[in-house]
């Protein structure tokens, strides 16, 4: 069996004061809420900012995805609710789209349009917790739309609203895609990222490693890529879009994939703070420490969720939860047991939240900051990902930045390399995954787990209602949305967006018009399939442009 | 193994699942074993995964499937049948709850692999599978 760290650091079988003679306190670690902030950012810790406890919610109707939340509030949801959108609404098409009818509701919440959002959050507030909504790149700006619209319509004051509602185009590379281009993906996330920085709006976009390393990659690349992603948006919404660099990083937040593998678990967050912080003060000169502040959420990792002997998966998120709180996170949500077999069923939801609850109540972890400070070996694990991580994010730059790596293709064979390799590591019994390649049992003999059932006829119904739904909007006004984004579209990449995004999506204009409307404006096609036509007169638009 | 002829097969992710992970690893995998692959990534409709079995004269398909649209495997292996390509067979891999496992088998699915399942299984199921497994040894 292989001992060591999933980037190939071979562990010692013990760790001494020689092993970090060379740490500085001050200069390495600091006190908690001093940079470099290895140690966390709030000097009581959990003390004084309990992490948000939350579950991703997302199945079914917007009806059901309500229920979801309000059942997840009663199992102790707390600080925030999160949702992620089914695949149709990443990919913005509609529910009655033909591809988007067999894949309405299914693995997320069909968010395509703004009236999804009011019965979704119906009964909700948008204030007192945070509001996450997950999905790919290009909806970041329906998204958003649906927040901003809402606030409005309930009178909410739109500087008390926070969470995060935006996606990296990075995503889209790793295993987050969408159907959309680069180059509009790209405009879209700045669109919507200026938007919320000029007008103080607090959400933050996700700018992640999760995809990342739930797609295979190890803990040194992805806080290589984290950095790379990181210096690439900032420094566009710094140089391109005029922002402060104080005010561009208010954005970003950090998703953090955590396994099993408990202290590395650790040294990776505490070290990723420290990385971001020196960028943020040596590269991008920080003047406000709080910019030097990368918020750290930590999704517990569902790629470690076994399909043999489900009930395993419960003691790995319980270790996971556990490394994530004791390597500072501000919110946290977990993998379930069911992970590999479908979406989370009831019971495997309650169980990934009271798995928080636990190590939140009942451990003692959550009443000191940082414990594992000064450990010879996490101390040591913290130096080497580090490190290692420099090394990656070095090469990253020699192309010229993540966009530059990625278009060489360096980041899409690193990642398949990895994975290829961890694979291959369970394979050949190198890495042991108990009731995988390790204590297996006979199939006939595997633990039973209630499943919950995704229905082929709930996306029929969801397809069904939005084409009557349709009809009943009112048209001409809807039009005029329509054509006014058609126009603004047209007038080059930093013209904003967001202002006629939002007018359209409050005439309930759906995503799949206002992606295609966009699309056209640019010259692609209206349906990023090729299989319905654009439903306005657009084209009219097009030629009296030309002619003008 | 020695493979005298060569065995040629899709790998496909269907529908609008863009979790390429499995596929590209297992694609990685059977190529490897020396097999051919044709892998078509993201976005395919059954339509276009049979037009593309049929332009690419393959043995076997191989869909990754992680995101509970696994209602399209099937859709894809009743038109296989309606276009003479019956011989051609289907595996899938992904989460799939077991009661769903034996869905497919039933519709017609060669084999699902669930995760965790070995890459040498996964090939040797793609060779015993093709042309009456005589390259299996």
């Amino acid at each position: 069996m292989k001992r060591e760290t999933d980037y190939g650091y071979e562990i010692k079988s013990v760790y001494t004061p020689e092993d970090i003679a060379g740490v500085d306190y001050g200069r390495d670690l600091g006190d908690p809420g001093v940079y470099p902030f290895t140690r966390g950012y709030y000097p009581e810790g959990y003390r004084s900012r309990m992490w948000t406890r939350r579950m991703t919610a997302g199945l079914g109707s917007s009806e059901d995805t309500n229920k979801v939340l309000k059942r997840y509030y009663r199992m102790g949801q707390r600080g925030g609710l999160c949702v992620i959108s089914d695949r149709v609404f990443s990919d913005c098409i509609d529910p009655d789209h033909p591809l988007g009818r067999k894949e309405a509701g299914v693995l997320g919440w069909p968010g395509c349009s703004f009236l999804e959002f009011e019965e979704m959050m119906d009964d909700i507030p948008l204030t007192g917790h945070s509001i996450t909504l997950l999905g790919s790149c290009a909806p970041t700006t329906l998204r958003l739309a649906y927040v901003v619209a809402l606030a409005e319509k309930r009178g909410d004051e739109i500087g008390l609203i926070h969470g995060s509602v935006m996606e990296s185009p990075f995503e889209n590379y790793f295993g987050q895609t969408d159907v959309q281009p680069f180059d509009l993906n790209l405009k879209l996330f700045l669109d919507a990222a200026e938007y919320v920085l000029r007008n103080n709006i607090r959400m933050r976009a996700c700018i992640i490693s999760q995809h990342f390393q739930e797609s295979g990659g190890n803990n040194a690349q992805a806080i290589a890529v984290e950095l790379s992603m990181l210096k690439e948006i900032i420094g566009l919404l710094v140089n391109e879009r005029g922002l402060e660099f104080d005010t561009a990083a208010k954005l970003p937040y950090e998703l953090f994939s955590i396994g099993s593998r408990f202290f590395e678990e650790v040294a990776k967050m505490r070290a990723l703070r420290r990385m971001w912080a020196r960028l943020a003060k040596e590269e991008f000169g920080a003047k406000d420490d709080k910019s030097c502040h990368l918020l750290l959420s930590v999704h517990t990792s569902g790629r470690t969720m076994t399909y043999q002997q489900p009930l395993n998966n419960i003691v790995r998120c319980a270790i996971q939860t556990l490394a994530g709180v004791i390597g500072g996170c501000s919110a946290l949500d977990n993998a379930t047991l069911d992970n590999a077999h479908a979406e989370p069923s009831a019971l495997a939801a309650r169980m990934s939240l009271n798995t928080q609850h636990i190590v939140a109540c009942e451990t003692g972890a959550a009443d000191v900051v940082d414990p594992l400070a000064g450990s010879y070996f996490v101390e040591t694990l913290t130096n080497r990902i580090e490190e290692e991580a420099y090394k990656i994010y070095g090469k990253i730059q020699e192309f010229g930045g993540m966009i530059k790596a990625l278009e060489a293709g360096y980041i899409q064979k690193m990642l398949t390399d990895e994975a290829i390799k961890k694979f291959q590591e369970i394979e050949n019994g190198e890495r042991l995954v108990v009731g995988v390649n390790h204590l297996v049992l006979p199939p006939g003999e595997d633990f039973e787990i209630p499943i919950q059932e995704v229905r082929g006829e709930d996306s029929e119904k969801i397809a069904h209602r939005m084409q009557e739904w349709k009809k009943t909007r009112n048209l001409p006004h809807l039009t005029e949305k329509i054509v006014q984004l058609y126009r603004d579209a047209r007038k080059g990449d930093r013209f904003n967006l967001m202002p006629s995004i939002i007018d359209a999506v409050k005439s309930y204009a759906t995503a799949g018009e206002v992606m295609g409307t966009i699309r056209m404006a640019r010259g692609l096609s209206y349906d990023p399939f090729h299989i319905i036509e654009c439903p306005f007169a657009l084209d009219g638009e097009a030629s009296a442009h030309a002619a003008a | 193994m020695q493979v005298s002829e060569r065995i040629k097969v899709i790998i496909s992710m269907i529908g609008l699942d863009g979790h390429t992970m499995g596929a590209e690893v297992v694609a990685r995998l059977l190529r490897d074993a020396g097999i051919e692959v044709v892998y078509l990534g993201v976005n395919q409709t059954p339509e276009m995964i049979v037009q593309a079995a049929m332009h690419e004269d393959v043995e076997a398909i191989g869909i990754s499937s992680h995101a509970s649209n696994y209602n399209q495997v099937v859709e894809l292996v009743e038109l296989l049948e309606k276009n003479d390509l019956k011989h051609v067979k289907v595996f899938c891999g992904g989460n799939i709850p077991k009661h769903k496992v034996v869905e497919l088998k039933d519709k017609g699915i060669a084999e699902v692999f669930p995760p965790g399942s070995s890459g040498k299984k996964i090939v040797e199921t793609f060779l015993n599978g093709t042309r009456g497994g005589k390259w299996s040894n």
